[in-house]
């Protein structure tokens, strides 16, 4: 683990066991948010933004694939279809992989 | 707020002294702020609600004035809402327009009433309340000369989505191709509405409270607008709206539960391939919110914890969208 990530790790800590329990309300609220940023955060190591990298390098320019999918041209049947699905969901799979896991069942 | 001449101003309006007991400011609401009034109206104790704008208001929601039009059609028709007392359109009182309802008893806290056993009288029986409420606000249906704002029907309310959809894509600085690919298939798929009713159109749990033994008051009628009842249940049913609860309608209970009870309150089946369309819709629509809420921290308008992460729940909600997309 990197300096970085040792030092968020342990303030993510800090707040959790040691700032948490003393407060209430929107107080409470806040500094659990903040852990929460904290934690995507830790998530972002470089592993996980390059393979995020990889997967939006995958399909190219989106303004260009938003305009192929409104006029109907990677609709089921296209020779693109599947493909651009699959990167699609490669693409949100590998988001959530840094600001939601528990969606890919972690 | 001037407290003198609000009570003043709701004695007028009650006809009969009121006087102002206790004022505390309640929790909840990003866009209106809600205040607990106890009062005395000719010595008679009462607990109402005021409700008025934040200073951060959304172009697309309802103002004050125009809610209390729908709260009063809702009351009318038998849902279960918070007695809409009164309503003040003159700045002059408080600063902003403001309506005063009756306060209601329980609690809509989401995780709490997703993941609660027994309130509302067990989960089977909440469903069905569910059910039945949304039934009558179904039955609001146009023309209905005290709601003239919401304007005239679309008779395409799938069409419609879409293109609202589209456009607020189409006004966001990053494109989002995994929520077109789910706009794209929904237009390909898309069926006529079979009727076209008042919809609530943020009917979900949150936005209900609930006691013991029933729902005590349905909450938040500022995005109401006529549609295809399935958009309501659709938005109930969204995965993303069920804080943790097992129960795929609002957390709460089954599907088969649902269709049942509303069925009986209409005598309409509930279509599952219409539900399916308006659930892919509700994860868009909601998605849609989200990035718009990031943005207001990433642009710097309103820097902030909160705003910053729900940019990160939208990842999920395209992951939802492409698996349920054939």
């Amino acid at each position: 683990m990197s300096d970085a990530a040792d030092l968020l790790r342990t303030a993510r800590s800090a707040l959790l066991e040691k700032i948490v329990p003393d407060l209430a309300g929107p107080a409470r609220f806040e500094a659990l948010m903040a852990a929460n940023a904290i934690a995507i955060a830790l998530r972002s190591t470089p592993a996980a933004l390059a393979t995020l990298a990889a997967a939006d390098e995958a399909l190219g320019d989106a303004g260009l694939l938003v305009a192929r999918i409104r006029a109907g041209g990677l609709d089921p049947g296209a020779p693109d279809h599947a493909a651009i699905r699959l990167a699609l969901l490669a693409c949100a799979e590998a988001r959530c992989a840094i600001s939601a896991p528990k969606a890919l069942g972690a | 707020m001037d407290e003198e001449r609000l009570a003043s101003w709701l004695s007028a309006q009650a006809a009969a002294p009121v006087a102002i007991a206790m004022r505390e400011r309640l929790s909840g609401g990003a866009i209106q702020q809600n205040w607990r009034l106890d009062v005395t109206r000719d010595g008679v104790a009462q607990s109402w609600v005021l409700r008025t704008d934040a200073t951060a208001t959304l172009a697309v929601s309802r103002s004050r004035m125009q809610e209390f039009a729908l709260l009063r059609a809702a009351h009318l028709a038998g849902v279960t809402v918070p007695e809409p007392l009164f309503a003040c359109d003159d700045i002059g009182v408080i600063g902003q327009p403001f309506f005063v309802m009756r306060r209601v008893g329980g609690s809509a806290a989401a995780h709490r009433v997703a993941r609660a056993e027994t309130l509302g009288g067990g989960r089977v029986a909440l469903t069905q309340g569910l059910a039945r409420e949304l039934a009558r606000v179904h039955s609001i249906r146009p023309p209905a000369p005290t709601l003239a704002f919401l304007g005239a029907p679309d008779p395409d309310p799938c069409g419609r989505f879409i293109r609202q959809m589209r456009a607020a894509f189409d006004s966001y600085p990053t494109p989002r191709p995994a929520l077109e690919w789910g706009l794209r298939y929904l237009e390909r798929v898309a069926q006529p509405a079979t009727a076209i009713v008042l919809c609530h159109n943020d009917f979900r749990t949150g936005n209900y409270m609930v006691d013991d033994h029933a729902i005590t008051g349905v909450l938040d009628w500022e995005f109401a607008a006529w549609g295809d009842p399935h958009e309501d249940i659709g938005w109930l049913c969204a995965k993303c709206w069920r804080f943790g609860g097992p129960g795929e309608v609002g957390g709460v209970g089954d599907r088969a539960t649902f269709d049942a009870a509303y069925t009986e309150a209409t005598g309409a089946t509930v279509d599952p391939a219409r539900v399916a369309w308006w659930m892919i819709a509700a994860t868009i629509r909601w998605a849609v919110v989200a990035i718009a809420q990031a943005q207001r921290h990433s642009s710097g308008v309103e820097p902030g914890l909160e705003l910053a992460l729900t940019g990160h729940i939208v990842p999920e909600l395209e992951l939802d969208v492409m698996r349920a997309c054939a």
